[in-house]
């Protein structure tokens, strides 16, 4: 558990949560993002609450 | 429209939906009645009456309980039911299991009441139901998990909706706090009181790192949940980005879990896990920015709608709120502004802002939505809304600005030293001076609660006429047959 | 090799979804809270510093202030502030709470910090301060707490510590562990200590100290004040090298 004392040094922590917080972030974000296609059937699932809707429309 | 109906109430189990949506209703006038007597009891002491029972350090978790556990809690088993039913199109998969929730979780808060006020505490903030509560608070909680996810499970749409994913990671992660903060040794298998495995320095870490994602999953994603719903339904339009919602909900559920220790700066927790804390309160602002903008740019191109739909100022206003609480709270969460904000009223401002402002009144807007669908008729007064949405905005700027000047006020009392550096006021002196604004703040939720009633009165009569047409209904069918009979 | 991953993945496969999720939510928790049970300084262990677990009295005294919810308007913790060191003094050790199931450093000063409030007041301060408190301090908000006069429960002490020794608080049950305690705290705090002598231990301290000035029966105000009494008081700052202290932190 030695390796744990890594993060007990303060100036270790700041780029510890930013490597950690920034990779996975840029990750995600490039690949939500990252292409045309995929964007716009992301964007068609905003469409689900509406779907169950037909009958309650009608009134 | 009674074929339809009829055929909707079997598709889904809307009578769960009904029984939390109530007692969220039961619960919040009892919760905020206690947090108004408990605020008075501060600005005029002889409330306290001389009774164990309703002294303020009793009552207070009375308080905290009512609100977040019975009040927020019933809200969210009610919406994440109705939610989770309405974008898988599927019911529940047990009737049995979700009554069991309903009768254990109503079960929890009423006992958790009663053991405060007999004088049984674990002594850690939001967590003070002794073991016994806390195991029926664990059976009921994993029935829910596994009524949930085998409910998504069964689903007949392919995609799971972003609503569900945030409902998900509130359960999960209230499973895990309320495991890991709850481990205590009972004195005996007889007695109520416990004590906690972890002492000290560990003892608090554990605990804060559940009292703020308390906060940051109960208060915050599963209320999120609510919003990517009902917000977009109410509005009668999609939500302004899908990918955004995907962005923000891994990285809130990530970062969240880490800020706990921000309420212990300064204390003897050692320096780098509040400073830890501390970066990612920061970061944190984005994806709460990003959920917050989400929510309302849903309206970009409809905010007439803000003017026509009380309803949806409710649920907008409170997006603000939770916009502003979460800009404050990063703020705060600065080992410098800590250094003058913690231990006084502006914490309690900033904790109300967040409940009062985003929780309570995204729940309002909610129910005001769902409640007149799930009993079939329209809501019996929009005037009323409109009145219990002043009262309630009203309400919420009374308290936060009366606790900011408070906290803000004590917190430089305490620090200043006079020419000689000597401390230049008593303790008791910044009690005195806190007096005005513990009276401004028991108006304020007085305010609230005022709204709360309106609402229920509101939603009583909503079900009454719910239930007279559906006599007059009823009647002209019989006539009908009648007729066709002769 | 291309791998072509879709977030329809984790979106259409709620179990998927679980496992992430929880891996999400869980890696702020272990990284923060586990090294603090493995890395030795959490607790300074500094010369000078010699914390003893609560008598029985004392212990009880805790119980009820438990009860009563004081750490809901009262905290115990102290900050390395300049006005803090004046008004309440030396800034709380986490050594100071080790043996605190659970913790009570509070969030809020409604009232006065209390983690270095033991031998500031008289015993009879206390007992008027708790039965009516504005009859001492005018401004004050806090409750009136006459029911403290009643009797002590007694009856479940020894259980008590022994709940509290199966969670690491060392009171001894055999004499291997009372012996352990006379090195570790002396021989007089090893026989607080000590769980078969609680009872006895405790009405001896409540009619030593006659803390609510009444020596009939011992009351929860006799708990409750010894326990205000001593907290704070374990640690002579004069004793400890103040330079070492900030090493350990």
């Amino acid at each position: 558990m030695e390796w744990l004392n890594w993060f007990s040094r303060p100036e270790n922590t700041k780029p510890l949560a930013l490597l950690i917080f920034f990779v996975t972030f840029v990750g995600i974000v490039l690949y939500v993002y990252g292409s045309k296609k995929r964007s716009k059937r992301l964007e068609s699932y905003k469409d689900i609450p509406f779907q169950d809707d037909a009958p309650d429309n009608k009134d | 429209m009674a074929i339809t109906t009829f055929s909707s109430a079997e598709q889904y189990n809307f009578d769960i939906v009904k029984k939390f949506a109530i007692m969220a209703l039961v619960w919040a006038v009892v919760g905020m009645f206690a947090g108004v007597y408990i605020a008075s009891e501060l600005a005029w002491p002889f409330l306290n009456f001389d009774s164990p029972y309703i002294s303020f350090g009793r009552l207070r978790p009375v308080h905290t309980s009512a609100v977040i556990f019975g009040f927020g809690g019933s809200a969210l088993f009610a919406t994440s039911y109705y939610v989770v039913q309405r974008t898988c199109q599927t019911r529940l998969i047990s009737d049995g299991m979700a009554s069991f929730t309903f009768w254990g979780w109503q079960t929890v808060i009423v006992l958790a009441a009663l053991s405060y006020m007999a004088g049984y505490s674990q002594g850690r903030e939001y967590a003070e139901m002794e073991w016994p509560i806390d195991i029926l608070i664990e059976v009921v909680w994993v029935t829910y998990l596994i009524l949930f996810v085998g409910t998504i499970m069964r689903r007949k749409q392919p995609h799971i909706y972003v609503a569900n994913w945030f409902y998900l990671a509130f359960i999960l992660a209230t499973a895990l706090l309320h495991t890991f903060n709850n481990l205590a040794m009972p004195v005996d298998l007889f007695s109520m009181k416990s004590y906690s495995l972890f002492s000290g320095t560990q003892d608090a870490m554990t605990q804060w790192w559940y009292g703020h994602n308390a906060v940051g999953f109960f208060l915050t994603a599963a209320f999120l949940g609510m919003m990517y719903y009902f917000v977009p339904k109410q509005a009668g339009r999609p939500i302004y980005s899908y990918r955004l919602s995907i962005v923000h909900f891994w990285a809130l559920s990530f970062m969240y879990m880490w800020v706990g220790a921000h309420h212990l700066h300064w204390t003897a927790l050692p320096d780098w896990t509040s400073t830890l804390a501390a970066t990612f309160s920061i970061l944190l602002l984005m994806p709460s920015w990003g959920g917050m903008i989400n929510g309302i740019m849903t309206l970009s191109g409809a905010w007439d709608k803000l003017r026509t739909d009380p309803v949806m100022r409710f649920l907008i206003v409170a997006l603000s709120f939770y916009g502003m609480s979460t800009f404050e709270g990063p703020m705060m969460s600065l080992k410098e502004v800590n250094a003058l904000s913690h231990y006084t009223d502006w914490t309690v401002g900033h904790v109300h802002s967040g409940a009062l402002g985003w929780v309570a009144m995204i729940s309002f807007g909610s129910l005001y939505h769902m409640i007149p669908k799930l009993w079939d008729t329209k809501l019996y007064s929009t005037k009323l809304v409109e009145v219990h949405f002043w009262l309630a905005t009203v309400g919420v700027l009374l308290y936060i600005i009366a606790m900011w000047v408070s906290g803000i006020t004590q917190g430089l009392m305490w620090r200043a030293l006079d020419e000689f550096g000597n401390l230049q006021y008593s303790f008791v002196e910044s009690v005195a001076a806190m007096i005005p604004f513990y009276i401004m703040r028991a108006v304020g939720g007085a305010f609230f609660l005022t709204g709360t009633v309106v609402m229920v009165y509101n939603i009583f009569m909503t079900i009454r006429q719910a239930k007279q047409e559906e006599a007059v209904l009823e009647a002209k069918l019989a006539a009908k047959m009648a007729n066709a009979g002769a | 090799m291309r791998i072509n991953f879709k977030h329809e993945w984790i979106e259409t496969n709620i179990g998927l979804m679980l496992v992430l999720t929880m891996l999400a939510i869980s890696v702020g928790g272990l990284v923060e809270i586990a090294p603090l049970f493995f890395i030795k300084k959490t607790v300074e262990n500094v010369e000078g510093i010699n914390v003893r677990p609560y008598t029985p009295l004392e212990l009880r005294g805790r119980d009820i202030y438990i009860r009563e919810g004081c750490y809901t308007c009262h905290s115990q913790m102290i900050r390395p502030f300049v006005d803090e060191k004046l008004r309440y003094g030396h800034y709380s050790l986490a050594a100071e709470s080790q043996y605190d199931h659970p913790f009570q450093w509070g969030s809020k000063r409604t009232g006065p910090d209390l983690a270095r409030v033991g031998g500031k007041y008289s015993n009879e301060w206390h007992v008027q301060h708790l039965i009516a408190p504005r009859s001492m301090v005018p401004e004050s908000v806090m409750p009136n707490y006459p029911w403290l006069m009643q009797l002590l429960d007694q009856s479940d002490i020894a259980n008590r510590m022994k709940a509290l020794r199966a969670v690491g608080v060392p009171y001894s049950l055999t004499e291997a562990e009372r012996e352990a305690n006379v090195k570790k705290f002396g021989a007089e705090v090893a026989a607080m200590l000590h769980i078969a002598d609680a009872k006895k231990n405790l009405v001896e301290q409540a009619n030593l100290g006659n803390y609510d000035g009444d020596r009939a029966g011992v009351s929860e105000m006799d708990a409750l004040v010894a326990y205000l009494q001593v907290l704070g008081t374990m640690v002579d700052f004069t004793k400890v090298d103040a330079d070492e202290l900030v090493r350990s932190r």
